[in-house]
């Protein structure tokens, strides 16, 4: 069995075990914390006999391993049950909002990929100087403020002041897109509407800076300072004997190496990006799981919880997953020993 | 790759700049805000947001009348009867937007439906014994015991599609199966002057109006309406300061709505139908001794709070209570007897306290989720101290609130609630709060028990006579000031933030105001200009 299989289904393996966990943990959880979700979901109105029947209908009446026994057997069908929130199937929820959340998330990964590591990159290698100094600014500014702040800053500046961009959505109302894959940018495409893709491009680009702003100060500084370290490494010393030029040892020879614990780092911004992304979501008025989420936790309806963590939870493990596959694949270090082992 | 990678970026970017000039917006579509989720099928409709979709998608038998009290025939051509009997003559002009015409069946089956399904406001049809198509169009209700208020409760009972509803059942058990609930939670089947093109609970509704409405349409109403659920105030307040936004919510802080205001928004309102009410736990001391409650009363500075809430000079979210049923609703008092703070009295009946002031430790709840609330506890325990009585300010998410109000002992001292009548009646804003049947629920933390309020609340409810109704609410409020299980803060006024490009009658002129909740917002008599 090659070495990248093994890795990939060692940490499949595990990756089950723990959304197995975190099924039972937060199944537990969301029923433990105080609130009826029955009277909750019927609304301030309603009678006790209507919240005694909601009740026995979602089987709040057994223990919760019971309980729990239900949600295996609908799991098993591909169900996770109504949600109390919208009253439609947390599937279905699940499937229009994951979309709008990834696709937000994937183009802030996209961000903190081309522009937190090529700063990384510059800063390094001009140590001490102007560059250096304006991006750790940037880089710290970055880091400092969260998400929702820049959020914030970001709407005030680009759609308030100087209204460049828009300030909620995902498209603007003048074009219908058919879904398909529920992601606007690919779904514009499909359609062959690239005026939709400029528009959805153009309604993304504020939450998507706002939320990346954070992992690209984090991505360049860890950069920098790795690849600080490795200008200290012999071999550098001997490219530059041999008379390669500053750039060409910057991209080829100090970068590579460095870049193992910036991944890690990026892949795991990229995974908390879900859940970070919910006050962006929220500013931006962005239908994504996020809010979603966030919604069916304080309304504490309990299917639509358990639905979105599970998803949340293995998107994190599929990202974690991806990561180490290509961790190990630009470090040879890791593949050999493990072939030797 | 790296390049391709770079390169899609460049594009995204260089497209998203590109696009800015497509912020173009079609002509007379109106668009408007609520929290979030949008409820469609109007047998689950029960908050703001239900009901805004349930006035504009689905007609009902009768409404209430623009501007003063009773309700006049919609669906209904003529209506007879009263106590248990009820008889109604029905249009025969109305179609479904299906195409299919309106019969007494469609109400029969409207009405089976919502109490099959038991959510929403299906209680208010508790009451209902039997319900009849007598030919197809007349059709006739018959409830277990009077209940005057029937008819006022009949602007709850949208009237949906039988045939339609009957194509479209989903999976469950019986004949019945979902009644349509999943069909009707994507869907409209109704009559109203809008219908749906689009809905996503947690994002957004578009309707555009209905070509076959029975009814005339003005030209100028508008001719899309977008909901959008869930904004943040922020959002909202830049969304409407760049034009792309019409109507904000109720729910944003007085301090954006004065900002929007300030901007040149017009400020619309709705109210009349409920009140703010500061409750107290009249089963916990000191506050099971009337006196106590009553020093508590006089000690409140009801002037502080309405200004607390006032955005303008001349327009607040709620405006001076007179006393426990809104001012315009049977039984109020006239609006100059306004509710004043009187310390001299509020000493006098503490005196009469059996607990000394030193030893009240007041727990002055407020709700989590309603950040204004916190505003009023501060005012209480400032008011409070004023006569040495200790208080302690307790944050309650609402979860936590219902669940603790189902046990006497576990209910706060002090509990912040805004309460509003569903249907415009008193009877369903007061039974609910005040008849010792009802203690215990959320619209109830007082726990009171007063045979006096019982029979006058049950006189309200059963009498035929209007006189005799108003009467009796009258002594009620009466005697709801004399025990004062409650504080009366101040009579609710929703204020909404909206463009000049708005026009809403409904919202602006007391005139044309409906006296029920979110029927303002009905589509067809507002005007979106081009």
């Amino acid at each position: 069995m090659s070495p990248i299989v093994r890795i990939l289904a060692k940490r499949l393996g595990t990756s089950l075990l723990v959304l197995a966990g975190v099924s039972m943990l937060i199944f537990a959880i969301a029923r433990i914390i105080p609130g009826d979700p029955a009277r909750i979901a019927l609304g301030p109105n309603a009678t006790a006999e209507q919240v005694a029947n909601l009740r026995a209908a979602l089987h709040l009446d057994e223990s919760i391993p019971v309980q729990y026994g239900y949600f295996l057997k609908d799991l098993s069908q591909g169900d996770l049950g109504v949600s109390l929130y919208t009253n439609r199937p947390v599937t279905q929820d699940i499937a229009q909002f994951l979309p709008a959340t990834l696709e937000l998330v994937l183009v802030a990964g996209l961000l903190m990929v081309v522009a937190g590591l090529p700063l990384g990159i510059l800063s390094a290698r001009f140590r001490g100087g102007v560059t250096d100094n304006i991006i750790r600014m940037i880089s710290l500014l970055g880091v400092s403020a969260p998400s929702f702040v820049w959020a914030v800053i970001l709407m005030l500046i680009f759609a308030f002041y100087l209204p460049l961009f828009p300030i909620a959505g995902r498209i603007s109302d003048v074009y219908a897109i058919a879904p398909v894959t529920g992601f606007l940018l690919v779904d514009t495409l499909i359609a062959g509407n690239f005026a939709a893709f400029a528009d959805a491009s153009w309604h993304i680009m504020l939450p998507a800076v706002a939320l990346a702003l954070s992992g690209i100060g984090q991505a360049a500084r860890l950069t920098r300072a790795n690849m600080i370290e490795t200008y200290d490494r012999p071999y550098i010393e001997m490219a530059r004997s041999y008379g390669f030029s500053e750039r060409r040892i910057a991209n080829r020879y100090a970068f590579k190496p460095s870049l193992i614990p910036s991944l890690t780092i990026i892949g795991l911004d990229f995974a908390a990006m879900l859940g970070n992304a919910f006050l962006v979501e929220a500013i931006f008025a962005w239908p994504g799981l996020s809010r979603y989420g966030v919604a069916v936790i304080l309304r504490k309806d309990l299917n639509a919880i358990v639905g979105t963590v599970l998803v949340i939870s293995a998107t994190f493990l599929i990202a974690n997953i991806i990561v180490d596959l290509l961790i190990a694949f630009i470090n040879p270090r890791i593949r050999l020993s493990r072939r030797a082992s | 790759m790296k390049r391709s990678v770079k390169s899609l970026a460049a594009l995204m970017l260089a497209s998203s700049i590109l696009a800015a000039p497509v912020l173009a917006h079609a002509g007379g579509v109106l668009r408007l805000d609520e929290v979030a989720v949008g409820e469609i099928d109007p047998a689950k409709a029960s908050d703001y947001a239900d009901s805004i979709l349930m006035f504009n998608l689905y007609d009902t038998l009768v409404l209430p009348k623009q501007g003063e009290p009773g309700h006049a025939p919609h669906l209904a051509k003529s209506w007879e009867g009263s106590g248990t009997q009820y008889t109604f003559t029905l249009r025969d002009d109305v179609k479904f937007v299906s195409g299919n015409l309106m019969t007494a069946d469609d109400v029969v089956f409207s009405l089976e439906r919502m109490k099959a399904i038991g959510k929403g406001l299906s209680y208010l049809f508790e009451n209902v014994d039997k319900v009849e198509a007598i030919d197809a169009h007349t059709v006739k209700f018959t409830l277990k015991t009077a209940y005057a208020p029937f008819v006022a409760s009949l602007v709850r009972l949208p009237v949906v599609d039988k045939k339609t509803v009957m194509e479209h059942l989903g999976d469950g058990a019986g004949e019945m199966k979902d009644w349509g609930e999943a069909w009707l939670s994507k869907n409209t089947a109704g009559t109203g002057a809008y219908k749906i093109v689009s809905h996503n609970p947690q994002e957004e509704t578009v309707m555009e109006k209905n070509p076959g409405y029975f009814l005339a349409v003005p030209e100028a109403a508008p001719n899309q309406a977008r909901l959008r659920y869930g904004l943040e105030a922020a959002t909202v307040r830049t969304l409407i300061s760049q034009g792309q936004h019409d109507v904000a919510s109720q729910w944003l802080p007085p301090e954006v709505i004065k900002s929007l205001a300030a901007e040149g928004a017009q400020l619309l309102t709705e109210g009349g139908t409920g009140a703010f009410y500061v409750k107290m736990n009249t089963t916990k001391a000191p506050l099971d001794d009337v006196e106590c409650r009553l020093a508590l009363s006089n000690a409140f500075d009801y002037a502080a709070a309405v200004k607390m809430i006032s955005i303008t000079d001349t327009v607040a979210q709620g405006s001076a209570a007179t006393g426990a049923i809104p001012v315009g609703m049977l039984g109020a008092n006239p609006a100059d007897q306004i509710l004043k703070r009187d310390m001299e009295a509020a000493k006098a009946h503490l005196a009469k306290c059996k607990t000394k002031p030193e030893d009240f430790n007041l727990e002055l709840s407020w709700i989590a989720e309603v950040p204004l609330e916190e505003r009023f506890a501060l005012l209480m325990q400032a008011n409070f101290a004023e006569l040495g009585i200790k208080s302690e300010i307790k944050k309650l998410p609402w979860a936590l609130f219902a669940d603790q109000v189902s046990k006497p002992e576990n209910t706060p001292h002090i509990s912040q609630l805004f309460v509003v009548s569903v249907t415009g009646d008193p009877d369903t804003l007061l039974y609910g709060m005040y008849h010792s049947s009802a203690a215990g629920t959320w619209q109830s933390p007082e726990y009171l028990k007063d045979e006096t309020v019982d029979k006058l609340l049950d006189e309200g409810r059963t009498s035929a006579d209007a006189a005799a109704r108003e009467a009796a609410y009258s002594a009620l409020n009466k005697r709801l000031m004399e025990i004062a299980p409650t504080i009366y803060g101040f009579d609710r006024t929703s204020v909404f933030a909206a463009s000049k490009r708005v026009k809403a009658p409904a919202l602006s002129d007391p005139s044309k105001a409906f006296g029920l909740d979110g029927m303002g917002f009905t589509f067809r008599l507002m005007e979106v200009a081009e």
